[in-house]
């Protein structure tokens, strides 16, 4: 594999004052050759493989979510439909773990007791306290759901719940309940590259936890802009048009 | 190989990214690719994506209009656009999409060639909405 010059040798992961691993910088989850083109996901050093962001399976384990049978005929549901009610088509946050996958970057911030993460899409946020302590009892169900953390060695455990049933956890009707449980762990395992593996729990509508790995890009010299999804989203008056079929682009510029 | 299809390609052949285009497969067809060149009228840089309109001249040499949509402003930025320098009104281009399911002037764009031969991304590679 060829590294770019500035990694040719992996300099060493930071740590923390606390001997931790410093997660802080701006990172790119998901599929990098998406987010950034496949030319540049090429010059930052990305293997072919790496490059398709294709999250991978434990071996041995389903690639897809492991619903029960009605909430696959639910997706199903979805599928037919072509994804037309994505919650995202309508600008509202992805969730968790889906917010991480999005084609744009996230930027990690350490603060005392504390963890930042702020992502440019849909201008999510999540303040994610690192002590070990336990959710607070006061939650309202959230996009994002409530986040506590604890260091397992060289891993950020995030323990999340408190969601709300109106995101999708990644592909097409990908539904859960206000019962989902998720449990991120970040390892910084090198310099460019934290390991990002995500556990969703959710017994109302899973038969057995649904595990995916994946990974998160450093992307030196970034910085995270603003995407105001709102400004002019014409999706939402596409699908109402297509639900009445009427054409989507009536000739007049 | 001309990039868009390797992109194709691996859109195809690879389980997309937990990301794919949340209206794509509901507003485009992945089966209807277009080929269509003419001139810029209207770039409309805005999210969650870009609209550019252009001028059209069919076979009778009238005008026809076409509409297409791209990536929002941040990801042509990083793939290496700028805002009133790539892409201006009067510009003659040749852009390569997928067009809408109700067979309407009206496309995704995923590659862009200028008259001088500059070749830029900017949209995704097609997806069902199946994923």
């Amino acid at each position: 594999m060829l590294l770019a010059p500035a990694f040719a040798e992996q300099p060493a992961v930071p740590r923390m004052a606390d001997g931790h691993p410093d997660l802080s910088g701006v990172w790119q989850g998901g599929s990098l050759s998406f987010a950034i083109g496949v030319e540049n996901a090429k010059k930052a050093g990305q293997s072919a493989e790496e490059a398709t962001g294709k999250p991978s399976s434990e071996p041995g384990q389903d690639s897809g979510p492991p619903y029960q049978p009605w909430a696959a005929a639910k997706r199903k549901e979805y599928l037919d439909r072509r994804g037309i009610d994505d919650p995202i088509g309508r600008c509202l946050l992805p969730g968790v773990p889906r917010i991480t996958a999005m084609p744009m970057p996230i930027q990690i911030s350490d603060a005392p007791g504390q963890l930042i993460i702020l992502y440019e899409a849909f201008h999510g946020f999540r303040v994610i306290p690192t002590d070990g302590r336990k959710h607070p009892d006061d939650v309202d169900p959230s996009f994002l759901g409530d986040s506590v953390a604890h260091w397992d060695g060289d891993t950020l455990v995030v323990d999340v719940t408190g969601f709300n049933a109106k995101t999708w956890l990644g592909g097409v009707g990908t539904i859960h309940s206000e019962d989902l449980h998720v449990i991120e762990r970040y390892t910084r395992s090198r310099y460019d590259m934290i390991n990002y593996d995500v556990t969703m729990e959710d017994p109302k509508v899973f038969t057995k936890p649904w595990v995916r790995h994946s990974a998160l890009y450093l992307r030196p010299g970034e910085r995270l802009r603003e995407y105001e999804c709102g400004e002019n989203n014409e999706d939402i008056l596409r699908y109402e048009k297509l639900l009445k079929n009427e054409p989507l682009f009536d000739g007049k510029p | 190989m001309r990039t868009h299809s390797l992109t194709l390609l691996l859109g195809i052949l690879v389980s997309t990214p937990a990301f794919a285009h949340h209206s794509f497969g509901a507003e485009y067809d992945e089966n209807k690719p277009v080929t269509v060149t003419g001139v810029v009228t209207k770039l409309d840089w805005e999210n969650p994506h870009i609209h550019f309109y252009l001028d059209v001249k069919d076979d009778s040499g009238n005008i026809v209009h076409w509409k297409f949509e791209g990536f929002p402003p941040n990801m042509l930025i990083r793939q290496g656009w700028r805002r009133d320098v790539t892409m201006k009104p009067g510009d003659t281009v040749t852009v390569f999409g997928w067009r809408s399911r109700d067979g309407s002037n009206f496309a995704h764009s995923r590659e862009i060639t200028w008259s001088d031969g500059k070749k830029m991304t900017s949209g995704p590679p097609a997806s069902t909405g199946a994923n």
